[in-house]
């Protein structure tokens, strides 16, 4: 009895050393065109990628980074060029039949769901080409739509329903299929600053089913808002995978002040007063009596602005940089930039 | 070793249910009458849709009074009132590129069910639609224009109705397929069809008028042989024997339709995955 | 008013009508090259010229000939214009430049006039197709015996086929059954137009609403244009065109008139 119980203890040690991830990427290239003349456009240049399970994963770049490439194959819906990608380790090239009972799609927008049908419907066509039948379809939806607090207005038509309705359904339509990942491409586009709020704590909800979470998004706050760890991406090659934190960091870094209605003949002396500030990076004129300062440290845009205001000049904001800008000043200062 | 590896990735059946196809038709349909639902109105169906079936079919019987023959006249009612319920079996085309342009291609190609039963029940709304234009012109208003059915018969023909229905389903499901991957072509690939059934079918000239090379293209439509059957059903002088010959041979091409259809939307997704033309949503 | 203000006011009126005309054929040829579909009329023409001479050819009526190749054209010009008098006011409204499109200097009417005027074209080339398929298919030559008249025809046709369509577009816009409208007005409308059956055909109760269809005056003065004995009461006949067509432009106008009135009302141009 001793040895059998010290073999379980055993294999399930090893077992959780030899975990598979839920999601693995190799070397992952993707091409498109080259047929009749046209021009090959590279949209994934041999990424890597993997997340543990019961990650929540961001995917961070700009449009045409790549993201949505990714999330295409992942999901089974396009073949990669070359390289590997797996779900729990089945292959999704060779072994789609298990891959596509694993996965769940979320979209963001308004494509994807049918309008003409109550929200009600739409989980129940779902469900039916996952599998389910009779009861437990029935037991199902209901409990996606208690889950996501969609109850009253689970007999309305979709074509009523607000952008953070459609959303709410998106994310139980992905669930339908009770997946171990779910993919959210882009899923707060075009929503509500309060909208989005809630879908975001919907999402991180799910972490504690366990579910593993890959979400795309081109925005810096979301993904410092609910990712354990966000890969940032761009020209189809990752650039680097950081903690949520680093991004917070960069955000407070790369700040950027604004100031107008500078007299003409202050010009001068407010911009070498500013310029002698630690962590200023360029002070640019960009208009008569208006000046963009760039900051590169923690700490330098309040100070900047605290000058600004003894120095008279009231009329200031400070804006967050962009996730262009992060780019080109915090990937590119560390030379990771790739171009294609 | 193996024991470890067969522990390292989760047990996933990738069998579904017996039936799932089955009923991933019958819930395709809820879409099909709800789209039937958001076009007409009862009242909008009547006026705007069989009205102008009905137009349509006395513009074509109008004809043989040109020609000065009330056989003509009976010919061509018969021939456009039985085109009708084939013509709107065509609308297929126009269901299935509203499903692709609603987005959810890759969901559904993502799923584990197939595509073809999705798409086979999505349009179902034409069938009991284009009987019922096809029935009111043929044996409502075609007294009207001196055709006339005897009770068994009449009933053998609306049962024959229902096949052309059916059967030129599954030749429009093969041609959605098509336009799916080519979804300019939409209007053309109806209007063409349309046109050349008109022209080949029997519908408005016997198919022996054609040269033999003509008649061939003709038979490729299950339209073909359900009309015949239907002409000698309203001229009395139909033959059991006949008429199920007529039958069988409708639902054979009716069948290869069927299938073509269903392997052309299989191949659609899986070169879709090769070429990357399965659009996720914007 | 001075003199001047009155020729100048009539400048800008003939200059916008102007622009407006160029701006709809322009628009519509922008159309036909962005939308393949309304080329397609130029493919079913033929087919269709296929079908209805099949029709006579298996009848032995040679001489019915001309009526097979022209009902098409005939079917292609309403068509089109079905469509452009919906098309301008919907694709207006999605825009949301209908408010834009009817306060401009270059109206409305004009606008359509010239979409029409390309349809009118698109069509004849449809009837050319149709002549050049029945002989090159079938052996049947037919001949335009009066190809002046023929000329007049066309061009008298083509500007009645702006006016109804004028009608339509106000229809179009302030009724919520555009489709049904549509469809109604497909079919129905051929019979009455004696597209490929002369109206003298048609049984005696439906000819006096037939006659004020300007199509049925048409399509007999075409069918009378290809074939070799003189056209009776040409000026006359031509004459019930011109004067269908001029009633059609001022209903037309008076219900443009009241759409714009009441939507200077209401806020909104497009019904909801």
């Amino acid at each position: 009895m001793w040895r059998i119980h010290t073999r379980e203890v055993l294999s399930r040690v090893q077992y959780r050393r030899d975990v598979v991830s839920a999601v693995g990427v190799v070397g992952l290239r993707r091409e498109f065109g080259g047929r009749r003349g046209q021009p090959v456009v590279v949209a994934l240049q041999g990424v890597d990628l993997q997340i543990p399970e019961g990650e929540i994963h961001g995917l961070l770049g700009p449009n045409g980074a790549g993201k949505t490439t990714l999330c295409k194959i992942l999901s089974t819906v396009l073949l990669p060029t070359a390289g590997s990608a797996s779900i729990s380790g089945y292959d999704v090239a060779t072994e789609t039949a298990a891959v596509r009972r694993l996965i769940g799609i979320v979209f963001g927008g308004e494509r994807g769901l049918y309008t003409r049908l109550t929200a009600r419907a739409n989980l129940e066509f779902w469900a039916t080409l996952y599998g389910l039948r009779g009861p437990a379809a029935h037991l199902r939806v209901d409990a996606l739509l208690e889950r996501l607090g969609m109850e009253r207005w689970a007999d309305d038509r979709v074509e009523t329903f607000s952008r953070g309705m459609k959303q709410r359904l998106h994310l139980a339509r992905g669930l339908v299929g009770d997946p171990r990942v779910l993919i959210l491409d882009e899923p707060t586009t075009g929503m509500d600053p309060v909208a989005a709020k809630d879908f975001r704590s919907l999402v991180t909800s799910l972490r504690a089913e366990g579910r593993t979470i890959l979400v795309t998004t081109h925005d810096m706050a979301e993904a410092e808002a609910i990712c354990d760890r966000v890969t940032l991406i761009d020209n189809g090659a990752i650039l680097a995978t950081e903690r949520p934190s680093t991004l917070g960091s960069w955000i407070t870094r790369y700040a950027r002040v604004s100031a107008s209605g500078v007299p003409d003949e202050r010009v001068s002396e407010i911009t070498s007063a500013v310029m002698e500030i630690d962590g200023v990076a360029e002070v640019r004129l960009t208009s008569p009596g208006a000046l963009l300062i760039d900051t590169a440290a923690e700490g330098a845009a309040p100070t900047v602005l605290r000058l600004l205001l003894d120095l008279g000049v009231t009329e200031v904001a400070t804006t967050r940089p962009d996730l262009a800008e992060v780019y080109l000043r915090a990937i590119g200062d560390r030379g990771m930039r790739i171009d294609r | 070793m193996s024991e470890t590896a067969a522990r390292d990735r989760p047990d996933v059946p990738t069998t579904l249910p017996a039936g799932t196809p089955v009923r991933a038709a019958l819930a395709s349909t809820r879409n099909a009458w709800a789209d039937f639902a958001a076009i007409y109105t009862p009242f909008t169906w009547i006026v705007g849709w069989l009205g102008r079936i009905v137009a349509q079919v006395i513009f074509f019987a109008l004809i043989g009074n040109l020609l000065g023959s009330q056989e003509q006249v009976r010919y061509l009612y018969i021939g456009a009132a039985v085109t009708a319920t084939a013509m709107e079996a065509l609308l297929v085309v126009a269901t299935t590129t509203r499903e692709r342009y609603s987005g959810t291609l890759p969901l559904l190609v993502a799923s584990p069910t197939r595509l073809w039963p999705v798409f086979l029940g999505r349009s179902v709304q034409w069938i009991p639609s284009g009987v019922a234009t096809g029935a009111v012109a043929l044996f409502v208003i075609g007294p009207l224009f001196g055709v006339t059915f005897a009770l068994g018969p009449g009933v053998a023909a609306f049962g024959i109705l229902v096949l052309v229905a059916v059967s030129t389903y599954g030749y429009a499901l093969a041609l959605a397929a098509l336009v799916l991957r080519f979804m300019r072509l939409r209007n053309w690939a109806t209007n063409l069809s349309y046109t050349l059934m008109m022209l080949v079918c029997g519908v408005t000239v016997p198919t022996a008028f054609w040269p033999v090379w003509v008649q061939a293209i003709g038979q490729v439509f299950p339209l073909t042989h359900a009309l015949d059957a239907i002409r000698h059903l309203e001229a009395g002088d139909a033959t059991a024997a006949q008429v199920w010959a007529d039958v069988g041979l409708s639902v054979v091409t009716a069948l290869g339709w069927y299938v073509i259809g269903a392997a052309s939307l299989e191949r659609l997704a899986s070169s879709g995955r090769r070429d990357g033309s399965i659009e996720f949503a914007d | 008013m001075t003199t001047s203000t009155l020729s100048s006011r009539a400048g800008e009126v003939v200059t916008g009508n102007v622009r407006g005309v160029a701006a709809g054929v322009s628009r519509e040829l922008r159309e036909l090259r962005r939308s393949p579909d309304q080329l397609m009329a130029l493919v079913t023409a033929p087919l269709l010229t296929l079908v209805f001479l099949a029709i006579m050819l298996h009848a032995n009526r040679h001489d019915l000939a001309p009526y097979a190749v022209l009902a098409p054209a005939l079917l292609v010009l309403w068509q089109m214009a079905l469509q452009t008098s919906g098309d301008t006011v919907e694709s207006e409204r999605e825009n949301g430049s209908l408010e834009a499109l009817v306060a401009t200097p270059s109206p409305l009417p004009a606008v359509i006039g010239g979409r029409i005027a390309a349809v009118t074209v698109v069509s004849m080339l449809g009837f050319g197709e149709s002549w050049l398929v029945a002989g090159l298919v079938f052996g049947v030559w037919v001949q335009v015996f009066h190809p002046a008249a023929m000329v007049a025809i066309v061009l008298v046709t083509g500007y009645a086929t702006a006016c109804s369509a004028l009608v339509l577009s106000a229809l179009f816009v302030t009724t919520r059954s555009a489709r049904t409208l549509q469809n109604v007005l497909t079919y129905p409308f051929y019979i009455l137009g004696g597209v490929i059956v002369p109206v003298a055909l048609l049984p005696m109760w439906i000819q006096p609403l037939s006659r004020l269809v300007f199509l049925s005056w048409s399509s007999d003065l075409m069918r009378d244009a290809l074939t070799p004995a003189p056209i009776e009461a040409m000026w006359g006949r031509l004459g019930m065109v011109l004067l269908l067509g001029t009633v059609a432009l001022v209903v037309g106008h008076l219900l443009v008139k009241r759409a714009l009135d009441r939507s200077r009302r209401m806020g909104s141009i497009g019904h909801v």
